[in-house]
């Protein structure tokens, strides 16, 4: 591939503002990260007032400068010394992604700066690469965030062949939908996994989907089963029993991770593949690795998780598959548009 | 209005084929969903979506991108107000834009909507949703001819 010297010179500036957060990031070729912004975990968020983040693309315009900047500071450079923008086209709501790919289009021609087009789901492949273990090809790989629930194999860059994903919500959908309905806030990842800790998972029977597409994923059903059994509990008047809400929350938590740990299990024997990676913001969860782990070492294949942070949507992600394709020689044309369906 | 009990999912999706099909004849429509969480929005949704030729597996929940978009002939809209709760985050989505363009547009937590205009609402397919048990939904269907129903 590529004819481009490799030096900690080379710099990539990532965009993403596929969803709620604005987010910049400033890496190497070598996937080292020189900064990762994320608006909502950052100070510019509290400058800007706002805790809750807002939908609108109003928001990602108003950020945009202000995280790009940060980004770059931290990093210790300046749009002069980066030598290619990687910016997110998709998947995701079509008037927030429009904002990045309108900046790095303008910036890029402002400033004589190439621009490459990222899929989102390929930032979360490549986010494994941003860690200091990083698995040869091929490897398995579970994307599992609030808006995607998707398996692949990844057979080098560029090479990803799908092999399943979900047919209704995204597991971390059920996450923020389940945490809603038992009043919990938002996001209902973290919230839920720490409640879960002191429930038992045995408490309820909720249902696991093992649809027929054998790596297909199905949570919509788990949700409503939630829900009906809540309804249930305040019918009869137990939901103010002691310990209720971490019963559920482990009952729940257990039934995710459970299809999700069974269906890379599937995926690793039936496929003969010895290495799985993890990412999106599930794979946060702290039973879901933990799960995840013990199956791996009980089949001995190797597991490979991002750090936490770079599970969530990040921009340092989307840089780490935009310098791949800036070396492949996939730069956009001025006309890039944005897309709010993009399948890998 | 016309209500119908369904026995299961496959029974609420295929009155989504129903409407799907009557929408395609006419090559454009907007249909206002309510129903709670699990009612089998997305579901009944399906059936619309495969009527127009979209693989099932292909339309999923559209909470998080909010604006499912779907290059088809006539295009179609999935969208789902679920996240949204301000009047100023609807109105900023372009809404009202999807509704008056060309094609298909569906809308998942109409309940969202303070303030739709008559002449929409006339225009409308209104379909509500409800829980009888596990799997058996009621659904009631307005703005349709009884016709379709036959």
């Amino acid at each position: 591939m590529g004819c481009i010297l490799y030096t900690d010179n080379y710099k990539i500036l990532g965009i993403d503002t596929s969803c709620d957060d604005t987010s910049a990031a400033v890496i190497t070729a070598e996937d080292k990260i020189l900064s990762n912004i994320v608006s909502s975990q950052s100070d510019i968020h509290k400058r800007y007032g706002g805790i809750v983040p807002e939908l609108s693309s109003r928001r990602h315009i108003e950020m945009i400068w202000p995280v790009v900047n940060e980004a770059l500071n931290r990093a210790k450079t300046s749009l002069d010394d980066i030598d290619a923008i990687a910016v997110c086209y998709g998947p995701g709501l079509i008037g927030s992604l429009l904002v990045g790919c309108s900046f790095a289009k303008a910036v890029g021609y402002a400033k004589g700066i190439p621009v490459v087009a990222v899929n989102h789901l390929e930032g979360h492949v490549f986010s494994i690469f941003l860690g200091k273990e990083r698995p040869d090809f091929p490897f398995i790989s579970l994307i599992a965030s609030g808006g995607h629930t998707s398996l692949y194999i990844v057979n080098g860059f560029g090479q990803y062949a799908e092999l399943g994903r979900t047919r209704d919500d995204a597991a971390g959908e059920a996450y923020d939908k389940v945490a809603k309905l038992l009043g919990l806030g938002y996001p209902g990842g973290p919230i839920i996994d720490k409640l879960a800790k002191d429930g038992n998972p045995k408490a309820f029977n909720f249902p696991r989907a093992y649809i027929p597409g054998p790596f297909d994923f199905s949570f919509s059903g788990l949700k409503t089963a939630v829900k009906l059994r809540v309804h249930d509990l305040e019918f009869k008047g137990q939901n103010k029993k002691m310990g209720l809400l971490n019963d559920i929350a482990a009952s729940f938590q257990s039934a995710v991770v459970d299809v999700l740990v069974r269906k890379v299990e599937w995926a690793i024997v039936k496929r003969a593949i010895k290495r799985i990676a993890l990412s999106g913001g599930v794979a946060a969860n702290s039973e879901l690795r933990e799960k995840m782990l013990e199956m791996a070492e009980r089949r001995g294949v190797d597991l490979f998780l991002p750090s936490p942070y770079l599970c969530t949507d990040n921009a340092a992600m989307i840089a780490a598959a935009g310098h791949r394709h800036f070396t492949a020689g996939n730069v956009a044309s001025i006309d890039l548009n944005p897309k709010a369906y993009l399948p890998l | 209005m016309k209500k119908i009990i369904t026995a299961s999912p496959e029974g609420t999706e295929g009155w989504g084929f129903k409407i799907g099909e009557s929408l395609k004849i006419k090559e454009a429509g907007i249909v206002f969903l309510y129903g709670d969480l699990g009612a089998g929005k997305t579901v009944f949704i399906k059936g619309i979506a495969s009527a127009l030729n979209i693989p099932k597996r292909d339309v999923g929940s559209a909470s998080f991108v909010i604006v499912a978009e779907y290059e088809t002939s006539p295009p179609f809209h999935h969208i789902d107000l679920y996240r949204l709760e301000r009047d100023d985050d609807i109105e900023a989505l372009g809404i009202w834009e999807y509704i008056d363009s060309d094609g298909i547009t569906v809308v998942e937590w109409a309940e969202r909507l303070s303030e739709v205009p008559e002449e929409i609402l006339k225009e409308a397919i209104k379909v509500r949703i409800s829980h009888c048990n596990e799997n058996s939904r009621e659904i009631i269907i307005e703005g349709v001819p009884d016709s379709l129903f036959a």
